[in-house]
C-alpha cells in the first residue's frame, strides 16, 4: 500500500536520495564522456581498411551487444577488476570509488558498443562526394573527418545519441547491484528503513524522469540549431 | 595559348576492376600543357570520368604513371631536386588541382563564405580576414556577392556550380578539373556555368573538362580527346575532331550527339 504517511517517512531520508542523485549524475556523465570517446575510436576501427583492427572492433561490438548489461557489470567487477587494488576514497565524501569506478567502466564499455554503431551509420550516411570534394581541396583525411564528415554525421544521428544518453542514465541504476550508492541504491536503503518499497520507488522514478526528460529536450534543441543549413 | 610546358604527363594509365575483368582505363597516354583547355568527350562508360578522377588520385590507377610538375604522383616516394628520396604527400598535389564535380558537392552545413574559406584557412593557413576578402572578390566575379551568408540549399543548381568553381579557385590551383559540370543542371542553367568556365579559359587557366557540351568543346577547347572503352581513340584541335573525324567510333558518336 502506498500512503501519504509512507511518503512522509520516505522524505525524511531526503539526503539519501540527494546523495544517490549526485552519484547517478556522476555515473551517467562520466559514462557519456568515456563511452562517446571510446565509441568514436571503435567506429573508426570498424571502418578501417586494416583487417585485424576491423575484426577486433567488430568482435567487441557484437559481444557487448549480445550479452546482458548485468552480466557485463558482474564480469567487470568480479573478474576484470577483481585483482586490481583500487584506491578506497569517497568522491565528494559520499561515493566509494572502488565500487563507482567498475560501474563507470562497465557502463562505458557497454554504451560504446551501441554508440559506435550509431556513429558508424552516421558517418557512412554522408555522401562520398563530400569526402572527395574536401580531399580535392587538399584537406587531409583528419581535416575532412573533423570539418566535413563529423559535423554532418552528428547532426543526423543526434536523435539516436539522445536516446542512448537517456538509456545510460536509466541503465546506471543496475550499478546498485555491485553496491554503488546511486539513486536505486538509495531507494532500496529507504525501503529497509520504512518497511515499504512503493514510496521510495515512485520517488526514484520521478527523479529519473527529471533527469532524462530535460536531457532529450536539450539535445532536441541542439538538433534544431544544427538544422539551420537545411532550411530554404 | 598553348605552350610546350608540360603540366601533366599521363603515361599508359590503366584502371582495372574485378581483377582485370573490366578495363575502365586501358593504356591512356596524353600530356596536358600549361594553358590547355582540354575537353574530353565520349559515350558514357568510356572511362572519361575515371581518367579525370585519376589525375588527382580520387581513383587509384592499376598501372601507369601521372607526372604532375615532374613528380610521379602514382608512386609513394619520389626524388626531389637534390636527389633525396621523399615521401609523396598527395594532399599537397591536390591543392594545386582544383576539381569541380557533377553534383557540386558543396558542404551543406556551412555558409557559402565558409565553404570557400575553409580549405584556404585550414590547409594554406591563410588568415580569416584575407580568405574572406578573397572569397568576396571571387563571388563578385561570378555575380554572387550577395549570397555569401546563404547556405547551399538556398541556391539554384547553376549558382551552386558557380560556387563550386570559385571554391576550387580559392586554392589558386595550377589546373582545374571539371567532371561533367553541367550534367546535373536544368537546361536553363547550363549557360551561366559554361560562361564562367569560358571566362576562366580566357584568363589562361589550364583546364581538363569532361563534358557532353559539344558547343563548349568546339568553341572554348583548344584540344579535344575522344575516349571509348577506356581507350583514347582520337585527339586533336576541335576543328579536326568535329570537322574531319577519322575513327569510326568517333564518327558514330558525333552522328548521335550533333
Amino acid at each position: 500500500m502506498i500512503t501519504i504517511e509512507g511518503f512522509q517517512a520516505a522524505f525524511k531520508f531526503w539526503m539519501l536520495f540527494r546523495d544517490g542523485l549526485i552519484c547517478t549524475l556522476c555515473l551517467s556523465a562520466l559514462t557519456v564522456l568515456f563511452g562517446f570517446i571510446l565509441a568514436l575510436f571503435v567506429a573508426l576501427a570498424r571502418m578501417s581498411k586494416f583487417w585485424p583492427l576491423k575484426a577486433l572492433a567488430t568482435v567487441y561490438v557484437e559481444v557487448l551487444r549480445a550479452t546482458p548489461m548485468l552480466v557485463q557489470l558482474f564480469i567487470v567487477y568480479y573478474v576484470l577488476l577483481a585483482g586490481v587494488q583500487l584506491p578506497t576514497f569517497r568522491l565528494f565524501g559520499i561515493i566509494p570509488f572502488e565500487r563507482f569506478f567498475p560501474g563507470v567502466i562497465a557502463l562505458s564499455l557497454n554504451s560504446a558498443a551501441y554508440l559506435s554503431e550509431i556513429i558508424r551509420s552516421g558517418i557512412q550516411s554522408i555522401d562520398l562526394g563530400q569526402t572527395e570534394a574536401a580531399r580535392s581541396l587538399g584537406m587531409t583525411q583528419f581535416q575532412t573527418m573533423r570539418f566535413i564528415i563529423l559535423p554532418q554525421a552528428i547532426k543526423n544521428i543526434l536523435p539516436a545519441i539522445a536516446n542512448e544518453f537517456v538509456t545510460i542514465i536509466k541503465e546506471s541504476s543496475i550499478c546498485y547491484t555491485i553496491g554503488v550508492q546511486e539513486l536505486m541504491f538509495a531507494a532500496n536503503s529507504v525501503k529497509t528503513a520504512i518497511y515499504s518499497m512503493g514510496e521510495p520507488a515512485i520517488i526514484a522514478a520521478c527523479v529519473y524522469f527529471c533527469l532524462t526528460f530535460p536531457t532529450s529536450k536539450i539535445i532536441a534543441y541542439f538538433e534544431r540549431r544544427m538544422r539551420r543549413g537545411d532550411k530554404r | 595559348m598553348a605552350t610546350s610546358d608540360k603540366l601533366i604527363q599521363v603515361q599508359d594509365l590503366c584502371k582495372h576492376y574485378n581483377h582485370g575483368a573490366l578495363h575502365a582505363l586501358d593504356g591512356v597516354t596524353v600530356d596536358v600543357n600549361k594553358g590547355d583547355v582540354m575537353v574530353v568527350i565520349g559515350p558514357s562508360g568510356s572511362g572519361k570520368s575515371t581518367f579525370l578522377r585519376s589525375l588527382n588520385l580520387l581513383e587509384t590507377p592499376t598501372s601507369g604513371s601521372i607526372l604532375f610538375d615532374g613528380v610521379d604522383i602514382t608512386k609513394k616516394k619520389y626524388k626531389d631536386e637534390t636527389g633525396k628520396t621523399v615521401k609523396l604527400n598527395i594532399d599537397i598535389h591536390r591543392q594545386k588541382m582544383g576539381m569541380v564535380f557533377q553534383h557540386f558537392n558543396l558542404f551543406p552545413h556551412m555558409t557559402i563564405l565558409d565553404n570557400m574559406t575553409l580549405a584556404p584557412i585550414q590547409v594554406k593557413h591563410m588568415s580569416k580576414g584575407l580568405a574572406e576578402e578573397k572569397a568576396k572578390g571571387l563571388l563578385a566575379r561570378v555575380g554572387l556577392e550577395d549570397r555569401a551568408a546563404a547556405y547551399p540549399i538556398q541556391l539554384s543548381g547553376g549558382q551552386k556550380q558557380r560556387i563550386a568553381i570559385v571554391r576550387a579557385l580559392m586554392m589558386e590551383p595550377e589546373v582545374m578539373l571539371f567532371d561533367e559540370p553541367t550534367s546535373a543542371l536544368d537546361p536553363e542553367m547550363v549557360g551561366e556555368v559554361l560562361s564562367v568556365m569560358k571566362e576562366l579559359a580566357q584568363a589562361g587557366m589550364t583546364m581538363v573538362v569532361v563534358t557532353h557540351e559539344m558547343g563548349f568543346a568546339r568553341e572554348v577547347g583548344n584540344r579535344v580527346l575522344f575516349m571509348a572503352d577506356g581507350k583514347l581513340l582520337e585527339q586533336g584541335p576541335p576543328e579536326q575532331i568535329f570537322g574531319n573525324p577519322v575513327h569510326p567510333r568517333l564518327k558514330d558518336f558525333l552522328s548521335k550527339v550533333l
